[in-house]
Formats: C-alpha cells, sequence, structure tokens
C-alpha cells in the first residue's frame, strides 16, 4: 500500500530511531514463517516468505528491513528474519514421501542443512527473537531448549509464541509450563488471533 | 544386531574443548549405526549449538543426523568451566543416537524416554 509504505517512510525519518533486529526461530513446520508474513503484512502490506505443509521450505534466512510498528504511541523500526527451521536431523526421505523425487528431496535436504548452520549463526546477531512454538507439539525439544539457552546466555530478549492455537488440539499451556520464566503470546499467525498482543510485547521488547 | 549402549564418563571427555568434545560425541555416533551414548553430564549452550551445527555439515543419505537431549539444568559456559576449575564433575546426563535409531526422545525436567526403530 503507498499510503502505508509513505507513512513509514515518514517515520523512518522523523519518529523515534528504535530500529532492531528480531529473529523467528524454531522448530521446522512450527509456522514461522506465516507469522512473519502476518506481521509484515500487517506493516508494510506486502508478505515476505513462501509457506508450505512441507518441512524446511524456509531454507535460508529471509530479511525484510525496515518494519515499522507504532504500538501505544511508539515507533519501532526493525528487520525482521525469518530463520529456517533448525532441526536435529534432516532426512531426504520424508520428502520422497511426500511426493518429492528423489534428486529434488536431496537437493532440498542439502539446502536445508545449510540454513539451519546459517539461522544457528545468526543467534549471535539478533538484537531480540520470537520463539515459534506449535501450540499442538510438545514444547519440550532440544531444538527449543538450545535455542532458549543460547538466546539467555547472551541476554538477548525472547518471546516465546504460542502459535496455531485456532487448532481443537492446541494446548498453550504445556509451553507456559514448560518454559514459566519466559514472557509467551499465544496467537494463531494463520488467522491473526492476539497478534495485537504480540506487537505490545515486541515494542516492550525494543524499549 | 542389538543396540549397544555406550557410556561415558564426564571424566573421558573433562579436557575437552567444545568443538573436540562435540567432535568426539560424533565421531562415536558415526563408528556405529547400532550405538547410543549415554554421556554423564548435561551439555552446555554452545556445545548444543555446536552439536547441532556440526551434525548438519555430515548429514549425508546414509546420515540423516541425530537426536539427542540432556537431562538436568542446562549450565552455562562459564559454569561449566568453573566446575572444571574446581574438580567437580558437571551434573545430569545427555543421551545422543543416530536418528535412523532413535526415533523420538521425549522428556519432561525429571526423565527422558527413548523411542528406537529402524
Amino acid at each position: 500500500m503507498p499510503f502505508r509504505k509513505f507513512i513509514n517512510w515518514l517515520t523512518s525519518l522523523f519518529g523515534s530511531k528504535k530500529s532492531f533486529s528480531l529473529g523467528l526461530y524454531g522448530n521446522v513446520n512450527a509456522g514461522k514463517s506465516t507469522l512473519a508474513n502476518r506481521i509484515s503484512k500487517d506493516w508494510t502490506g506486502e508478505e515476505m516468505s513462501q509457506v508450505s505443509e512441507i518441512p524446511h521450505e524456509t531454507r535460508e534466512v529471509i530479511k525484510k528491513e525496515r518494519v515499522s510498528l507504532q504500538v501505544d504511541g511508539v515507533s519501532i523500526t526493525m528487520n525482521l528474519l525469518d530463520m529456517p527451521g533448525i532441526a536435529t536431523k534432516v532426512d531426504y526421505r520424508d520428502f520422497v514421501k511426500r511426493g518429492m523425487k528423489a534428486a529434488d528431496a536431496q537437493k532440498r535436504a542439502k539446502e536445508a542443512t545449510k540454513g539451519i548452520i546459517e539461522a544457528i549463526k545468526w543467534l549471535e546477531h539478533v538484537d531480540a527473537a520470537l520463539l515459534v512454538m506449535d501450540a499442538c507439539e510438545d514444547p519440550y525439544t532440544q531444538v527449543n531448549i538450545t535455542i532458549l539457552g543460547n538466546l539467555e546466555a547472551r541476554k538477548i530478549p525472547v518471546i516465546i509464541v504460542a502459535n496455531k492455537i485456532d487448532k481443537k488440539n492446541a494446548k498453550p499451556d504445556r509451553i507456559k509450563n514448560a518454559f514459566p520464566q519466559h514472557r509467551l503470546v499465544e496467537v494463531s499467525a494463520l488467522k491473526g488471533t492476539h497478534v495485537d498482543k504480540l506487537y505490545k510485547a515486541i515494542a516492550e521488547c525494543a524499549k | 544386531m542389538g543396540i549397544e549402549l555406550q557410556f561415558i564418563s564426564a571424566e573421558a571427555l573433562r579436557d575437552k574443548t567444545p568443538p573436540q568434545k562435540v567432535e568426539f560425541i560424533l565421531e562415536e555416533i558415526k563408528k556405529s549405526k547400532d550405538r547410543i551414548l549415554v554421556i554423564e553430564g548435561s551439555l552446555s549452550n554452545v556445545e548444543e549449538r555446536e552439536l547441532i551445527a556440526k551434525t548438519m555439515q555430515l548429514v549425508s543419505k546414509k546420515f540423516p543426523g541425530i537426536e539427542v537431549a540432556s537431562l538436568g539444568e542446562q549450565s552455562s559456559d562459564f559454569k561449566a568451566q568453573l566446575i572444571k576449575l574446581l574438580g567437580g564433575k558437571p551434573a545430569g546426563l545427555t543421551v545422543v543416537g543416530p536418528s535412523t535409531l532413535v526415533k523420538q526422545i521425549k522428556r519432561d525436567p525429571n526423565k527422558l524416554s527413548l523411542l528406537t526403530g529402524k
């Protein structure tokens, strides 16, 4: 939307000067790209990532620069980083089972491993992070623990996002109970439920 | 062939740097597709991160990766160094196995359950 872009441009010139990198981390298929698209669409009018049911759709860090949020009179300009999902294994046969040809599946697996390494490297460079978890899945995974541990060690602010709360089997309380010491926001990135609460949390993180 | 459980004492890894420790773990895992390591002590933040990154570099058709879980408090690198300097042993334990063998590790703060299969 040209008008929104114009407002964002004006804000970037005269608004408050908060600018930081916000990384979206999490397990594969937690809904990171759907959330990145939601945030990007809400504040720039454009989506930023491709979304797919097949795991490892995001295989490189996708950046959307100068995304300006205005929350409660505070303006924050941030670089949004949609990270590849982190995993401890990438088996090309999982892609074959979903209908991909073996050669394509192997190529996807190779790219996915590189993406995971890139996402891990970025852990040292983000200013804040959203750790996106699928509220229907067990939150107590090694990937979530490793990401949280590394962010905590660097004192990087993190907001846990309990995603997919629109699904019937979603249990966001499990996430709350597993990581009680962290700020948590329950959302449905797909439906846009409670994203306003997430924007408030991001704004507070950036202060 | 059955599953081999290899128990590794904290002493065996005591003088290793994080990259050396990760290399050791992955070498042991790659020696046998039927081997699960049970390591005394939990991994530090850096070691966990290194382990995932290094595993990704090794992924191939035959080696799709690992399943790993630590039990007990995750020690910071500073705390791990301090314990090492004072001659103590790290708390907790770590279980690592090839993902072709270990299908899932379920965890809660005080319990790990391994689901194996081929």
